[in-house]
């Protein structure tokens, strides 16, 4: 733990305990998505699944670098990870991304991977907005992690037809903006 | 289907704990949040307890009033009724 980094927050007015506690609801929604979406990128086949496998790839891969991100910043506030997976599968921030039913139903995949994304966004601008000004080293995590979650979003809704994403997939390194806080 | 009433005391009842159902109330209804999965156990993002009025706490929300609305209203908020001889008993000031 970092002792005085903590009291820090503490002194900012922010109750750390429900921090922490929400930081390892993401991290086990970061960790738990990684897991389903290696699922649901293995069943994106097919002419209409093999054009959303790539940008799939790049999610899953940075949702598992977000989860690396937060694991020091939970210990560092004093806080841990359940010693059971079980445990920690169960208190995710999200639901579990599960394939649909019928998985050569592309619109249903999409379905599941935009809802598991918005749900990111969600969290993490909730935690943005309770630490800004407050806790420097969780938000400035946060902001970064939101980044990469609002880029999946769009990349996974444009296929949806709700408008284009402004931008292109991932090029080079994934995480550009989550890599500086990867140990 | 009728809204039943509501004081917050008895909201406070329909906390998600032991498996009383979870009720929220927003601007006046009351909503039975108990099939969400983000209200398991009556708690939502570690901050937002079940069986309490809302409606502050959704101005830091990340997401409009609309997400209640996807579930059932069962309930009206009223006002927890004061008895008129309260203030014998010392019950108000």
């Amino acid at each position: 733990m970092a002792r005085v980094a903590r009291e820090m927050v503490e002194k900012a007015g922010i109750n750390v305990d429900e921090l922490v506690e929400l930081l390892i609801k993401n991290a086990s929604a970061e960790l738990t998505t990684y897991y389903y979406y290696t699922i649901l990128r293995v069943n994106l086949i097919g002419l209409e699944g093999e054009g959303l496998k790539e940008i799939t790839e790049s999610a899953r891969i940075e949702d598992r670098n977000h989860f690396e991100a937060l694991v020091p910043r939970i210990y560092e506030l004093g806080g841990k990870l359940p010693g059971n997976m079980n445990e920690f599968h169960d208190v995710s921030a999200c639901p579990p991304a599960s394939l649909p039913a019928d998985p050569t139903d592309i619109k249903a995949m999409l379905e599941v991977l935009v809802e598991a994304e918005r749900c990111a966004v969600r969290g993490y601008s909730y935690i943005c907005s309770l630490t800004a000004g407050k806790d420097h080293r969780t938000y400035a995590l946060s902001l970064a992690i939101l980044n990469e979650e609002i880029e999946h979003e769009s990349w996974f809704s444009e296929f949806l037809g709700e408008g284009p994403s402004g931008h292109f997939n991932r090029r080079g390194s994934p995480s550009p903006f989550v890599d500086k806080f990867m140990n | 289907m009728t809204l039943r009433t509501l004081t917050l005391s008895e909201l406070a009842q329909y906390n998600g704990k032991n498996g009383a159902p979870a009720f929220v109330a927003y601007k006046g209804r009351v909503y039975d949040v108990s099939s969400s999965y983000h209200w398991r156990g009556g708690r939502h993002w570690a901050s937002h307890q079940a069986g309490t009025d809302l409606t502050l706490e959704m101005a830091d929300a990340p997401h409009s009033a609309e997400m209640l609305e996807r579930f059932p209203a069962v309930g009206v908020l009223i006002e927890e009724e004061v008895s008129p001889t309260a203030w014998l008993t010392g019950g108000i000031d």
